[in-house]
């Protein structure tokens, strides 16, 4: 499966079941379904079998069959030639119709004993400030308001050990709500990771995600030592922000928070954080909100479409989708530009490690939630992950007990790229390994199922992601 | 080549031999949150 793309001048193409990249002229661009469909109606699939390639046969009769196409004659018979022969080359070194050869091997590396390796500890179900868009329900999850304790905390941790088989990096998230609401359990549960790392042969790498509201030089510090990674929420401009982030006074936080987290991005040398930010229907040019926190000196920064139900009034609509890819394409040069001015900086979905990325393995069985990563509340009881606290049909078992609901488990063991039909036409699918399981639930009902709002900003990043690097390996020469 | 440059990559095919380990992090603990995106993370054999 080939897909072709044009981007910011660039033609690219992706073979998608060996992940190589070819930038390609206009011939090539022109050439590569055509031969991909001639190759596939001759030999069953492009790639064919080993012992039918003969690539001065099939050269030949490639050449006679699209040298009088229409299609390509703004070409000359040479360029058709040499763009057919030089396909043919990569075909030959398996970069390019290459075929899914996947599918079993993904079953049995699924079917494997798997291990816990990481939790998302709500820490606090109560927030101070009063999101719009808030999928924890501003913190209550549709629940209780509730703080975890230092007891379901450490039996949180010695749940992860248990569980975790040989497994040595183990991560704990502290999030909510606000995890500063309960900053001194925090702190208790990170010192008691440190305290049974060594026995056990374990390192624990701790993150926390906050509003900021709280934070202090006190607080800073500690995250500093202790934590790998922060992630500060902020939207952007300030009037996206305070629109969907008031106080529980109805007043914004932007210009109590911004100092604050310039103050972490420094204090961490513009590394191990992210300012994370939604955009929502209200302001689709969400490129001007990353700009914005550019412009704020931030180096590490991540804004992520809103979830929501179709009938939240700041939900994105179909009619959304367009504009929302014009501005990813809008970012990517702005992107470009700031790199090549020596005042980069990353976006979270423009990173894409295609020298020293996943396995396929990875990519294709899933983010892992269920099964490797597992949702805490702040009374202990287990969720697939964050996004399906509070629906307690999801409800696992808790850190006392272990899981109990190995149904549960299982199901989303066994979703991946295989088990949702859309995606076996999809050119993404070992970039994004499926989707989020908590979308497709929460718009269809069925874990094994993709969100098409998701799915189609999704292929946008990853094509605009390929283009920078493509870029970028330009600039290298 | 003359008419197509190709980028360095990872030939997922052949990660299929030393791959697998689960080592790496779960896919959205990292940033978002919200989105399972596999693709900018890296593999911790390899990044050793």
């Amino acid at each position: 499966m080939v897909h072709a793309y044009k981007n910011n001048g660039y033609n690219i193409v992706l073979d998608v079941n060996s992940g190589s990249v070819h930038v390609v002229d206009d011939v090539v661009f022109d050439l590569v379904k055509v031969v991909e469909d001639k190759l596939a109606g001759k030999y069953g699939t492009a790639a064919g079998k080993e012992e039918d390639n003969n690539k001065s046969a099939d050269s030949s009769w490639l050449f006679e069959e699209l040298n009088a196409s229409s299609e390509l004659s703004a070409y000359s018979k040479e360029d058709i030639r040499e763009g057919i022969d030089e396909l043919l080359d990569l075909r030959e070194a398996q970069v390019l119709y290459t075929d899914d050869v996947y599918e079993n091997y993904v079953e049995d590396f699924q079917n494997r004993d798997t291990v816990v390796k990481a939790l998302c500890l709500n820490i606090a179900h109560d927030c101070n400030l009063r999101c719009k868009y808030c999928f924890a329900d501003e913190g209550e999850y549709h629940g209780r308001r509730a703080l975890m304790s230092e007891e379901v905390g450490k039996a949180a941790l010695d749940f992860l050990v248990k569980n975790s088989g040989s497994r040595r990096n183990l991560e704990v998230d502290f999030f909510g709500g606000e995890p500063l609401l309960n900053w001194e359990v925090v702190k208790k549960i990170v010192e008691y990771g440190r305290s049974i790392e060594k026995e056990h042969d374990k390192n624990f790498r701790f993150t926390i995600t906050t509003n900021g509201t709280l934070l202090n030089d006190e607080i800073l510090e500690y995250v500093n030592k202790e934590m790998g990674n922060i992630v500060l929420s902020i939207d952007g401009r300030k009037e996206v922000n305070d629109a969907m982030r008031p106080k529980r006074g109805g007043q914004g936080c932007y210009d109590e928070i911004v100092p604050k987290f310039q103050k972490v991005a420094e204090s961490r040398h513009q590394l191990r954080y992210f300012v994370r930010g939604t955009f929502t229907h209200n302001n689709l040019d969400f490129s001007e909100d990353v700009k914005h926190l550019a412009d704020l000196g931030f180096k590490q920064i991540s804004v992520e479409p809103v979830v929501a139900k179709p009938e939240d009034w700041y939900a994105l609509k179909d009619e959304d989708i367009p504009k929302l890819c014009e501005e990813y394409d809008k970012l990517a040069k702005f992107y470009l530009e700031r790199k090549k001015e020596g005042r980069g900086f990353n976006f979270f979905h423009f990173n894409i490690d295609l020298e020293g990325g996943p396995c396929v393995a990875k990519r294709l069985s899933g983010c892992g939630s269920g099964c490797e990563y597992l949702g805490v509340t702040p009374w202990g009881d287990l969720y697939p992950c964050h996004q399906f606290v509070g629906n307690e049909d999801f409800i696992m078992g808790n850190v006392y007990d272990g899981i109990t609901r190995n149904d549960i488990r299982e199901m989303f063991k066994c979703s991946n790229v295989y088990s949702r039909p859309e995606c076996q036409e999809c050119f993404a699918r070992y970039y994004c390994s499926g989707g989020c399981a908590a979308n497709a639930y929460n718009f269809n009902g069925d874990i094994n199922t993709t969100y098409k709002h998701g799915c189609e900003l999704q292929r946008k990043r990853i094509e605009c992601a390929i283009m920078i690097k493509a870029a970028l390996a330009e600039e290298e020469g | 080549m003359k008419h197509v440059k190709s980028l360095v990559t990872r030939n997922l095919k052949e990660s299929m031999k030393k791959g697998g380990c689960g080592e790496c992090q779960t896919s959205c603990q990292s940033a978002c949150k919200t989105s399972c995106t596999v693709g900018n993370q890296s593999c911790e054999q390899l990044s050793k």
